[in-house]
């Protein structure tokens, strides 16, 4: 689902996971790319703290966050008893059914808010598509190639941005936005990320 | 209102808390005010008397410095070695407390992965042989070489002593960093066997002499842990027994008379480039192998000291004698990456065949989220290359 036309439709809660925020530092120009779009953003307590663990490695990645909800370009959301419900379905049960933490708190806060799901990692976009049909879910890709970033940021720093998440901080494109996404940096930028999928990157 | 968590028995929930707790070093009472609860509460959810709720799970989770998913996916390996390698005095501060999470976590997420992915490692133990009243330093020696002719060794020196140990022995075996004063941690767990972790940040040749001292305590007293640490003066029967052990492990008695006297045929003094020369062969540290002479009798007491005395023997000089010559142990040259080859194998097979994702690799790993797409690069893209001629026979 197109995010652009999902959100010209009606506008709702936009809850992202911790992979979407460290792909929106890596683009320094998170706060934009947020205000651009009409539908607000949400954070759960769960990705904030596991993005707290990653600044042992010197990662601001949850510093930055930070000034991204003092800014009011991301809420918090918190879990209500029928999200706890969700969630523990999400953490509880075979590793292959079940997701971490920040993961199963995002799909979960989403649910509980009719909002939509920003999550790249693919099986737990998979386990959204199998157990929440109705749930939309979206990835930094859509974000980044939306026509609501080209209108902020200008087609230079929108390709310069999309770039920046490919290469700083590996960011994952599901499959059906690769086309999209290659199209707008080019296949001789694509060649050099080394998180698009190799038949990207040898188009080059 | 929170719901409560069913699926795992309300028993293994918590067993798995009370050994995170522990592994966090915190006492009941701790975790009672963490969640605004009476520490009865705490003793009845461990012992298995009262299910846990969501929201109880998500502080304690928060104050061990674990995941939910951690205490509930059916998977998850819960092993208590930090509790029992605290219990060890001499190594009650924090480099060693460090180390044995280390080696705890490293070997509670490679058997979580071997058994998602079905993998079953193979162990070939030898028999256990106790410490036996008398000469301790008689039976190392001993053990040593039966241990030796048992792996088919020969005369041979011990150059991959991690190759050795990890495929002959089937012990795991993971060299990492640690603090520079923690040489080797030793430990046994009825369920995941025979585990060592081994100082990366030491000279190869003290890794190899260390990897041989741990084995001489996985020899004699394997269900007892060990933390060796450096310059560790050995007081007790079973300290005394491993450090001779690993000594004549590596170095045995015919093979270093034989070799020595090969170097220094025909010559009147023992000089620097024998010393250099006979510790390459046998791969050990310049003082290992003048102390092991030292022993033998092919050389005087004092020899290592009078060494030292006299401008010691240098890099510079073994550079001299051997030029530049690469690090041997090929286990030992993979040591650097951020999680041990192996187990990175083992996520990357996992994370292709969507057991798990990136978070719950993060979290299994003690990697944050760069680590982790590091380490996932370019799995995708070995899905897309393979073909038959690639493809393995099972």
């Amino acid at each position: 689902m197109s995010l652009s036309s999902f959100l010209t439709k009606a506008p709702r809660t936009i809850v992202i996971d911790a992979s979407v925020v460290i792909n929106l530092n890596a683009t320094d120009c998170a706060a934009e790319i947020l205000g651009a779009v009409p539908s607000p953003f949400a954070v759960t307590d769960n990705v904030r703290a596991e993005l707290r663990f990653g600044s042992r490695n010197g990662h601001n990645d949850e510093e930055r966050l930070k000034a991204l909800v003092d800014a009011g370009a991301v809420g918090g959301a918190a879990l209500d008893a029928a999200g706890l419900a969700i969630y523990e379905t999400l953490i509880s049960g075979s590793a292959a059914m079940t997701l971490d933490d920040g993961e199963a708190a995002t799909i979960a806060c989403a649910v509980q808010m009719n909002g939509i799901a920003m999550i790249d990692e693919r099986k737990a976009r998979k386990i959204c598509a199998s157990r929440f049909g109705s749930l939309p879910v979206v990835s930094t890709a859509e974000l980044l190639t939306d026509g609501f970033t080209e209108a902020a940021l200008g087609r230079q720093r929108q390709i310069e941005a999309i770039i920046a998440a490919l290469q700083g901080a590996r960011m994952r494109v599901p499959p059906e936005h690769i086309e999209k996404v290659v199209g707008l940096i080019g296949a001789s930028n694509a060649a050099s990320c080394l998180s698009l999928p190799r038949t990207a990157r040898a188009a080059s | 209102m929170s719901a409560i968590i069913e699926s795992l028995p309300v028993s293994e929930i918590g067993e798995r808390l009370r050994i995170a707790r522990e592994a966090a070093g915190l006492t009941q009472a701790a975790a009672a005010e963490k969640i605004d609860v009476a520490r009865t509460t705490i003793v009845a959810i461990e012992r298995g008397q009262r299910r846990i709720k969501t929201n109880e799970l998500q502080g304690l989770c928060s104050l061990y410095g674990t995941s939910a998913n951690a205490i509930l996916r059916q998977e998850a390996v819960h092993l208590d070695m930090v509790p029992r390698f605290r219990k060890l005095a001499q190594s009650a501060d924090d480099a060693a407390e460090q180390a044995a999470c280390l080696l705890n976590d490293l070997v509670s997420a490679e058997v979580e992965l071997e058994n998602a992915l079905g993998i079953k490692r193979t162990r070939n133990y030898p028999p256990e042989r106790p410490i036996l009243p008398g000469d301790v330093r008689q039976q190392a020696e001993q053990d040593a070489q039966d241990l030796r002719d048992w792996m088919g060794l020969g005369a041979g020196p011990v150059l991959d002593i991690v190759s050795l140990l990890d495929l002959q022995l089937g012990i795991r075996v993971y060299v990492r960093p640690l603090d520079g004063k923690i040489s080797g941690l030793f430990a046994y767990d009825e369920a995941v066997g025979a585990c060592m972790l081994l100082n990366a940040a030491h000279p190869v040749g003290r890794i190899i002499q260390t990897g041989a001292h741990e084995l001489g305590h996985f020899n004699s007293a394997r269900r007892q842990p060990e933390v060796l640490t450096e310059g560790e003066v050995p007081h007790s029967r079973e300290e005394r027994y491993a450090d001779h052990f690993g000594r004549c492990f590596v170095t045995p008695a015919r093979a270093v008379r034989q070799r020595f006297a090969e170097i220094t045929a025909g010559q009147s003094h023992l000089t620097r480039r024998h010393i250099i020369l006979l510790a390459s062969a046998f791969g050990v540290a310049r003082e290992a192998i003048v102390r092991r002479l030292e022993e033998l009798g092919l050389t005087k007491r004092g020899t290592w000291d009078w060494f030292q005395a006299n401008g010691g023997i240098t890099d510079e000089q073994a550079r001299q004698v051997l030029g530049e010559l690469p690090v041997r142990g090929s286990s030992l040259l993979e040591a650097q990456g951020a999680v041990p080859p192996r187990l990175a194998l083992l996520a990357r097979e996992a994370w292709k065949r969507g057991f798990y994702s990136e978070g719950q690799l993060a979290r299994l790993l003690k990697l944050d989220r760069h680590e982790v797409r590091e380490l996932l690069d370019g799995a995708e893209n070995e899905e897309s290359e393979a073909n038959e001629l690639v493809k393995l026979p099972y």
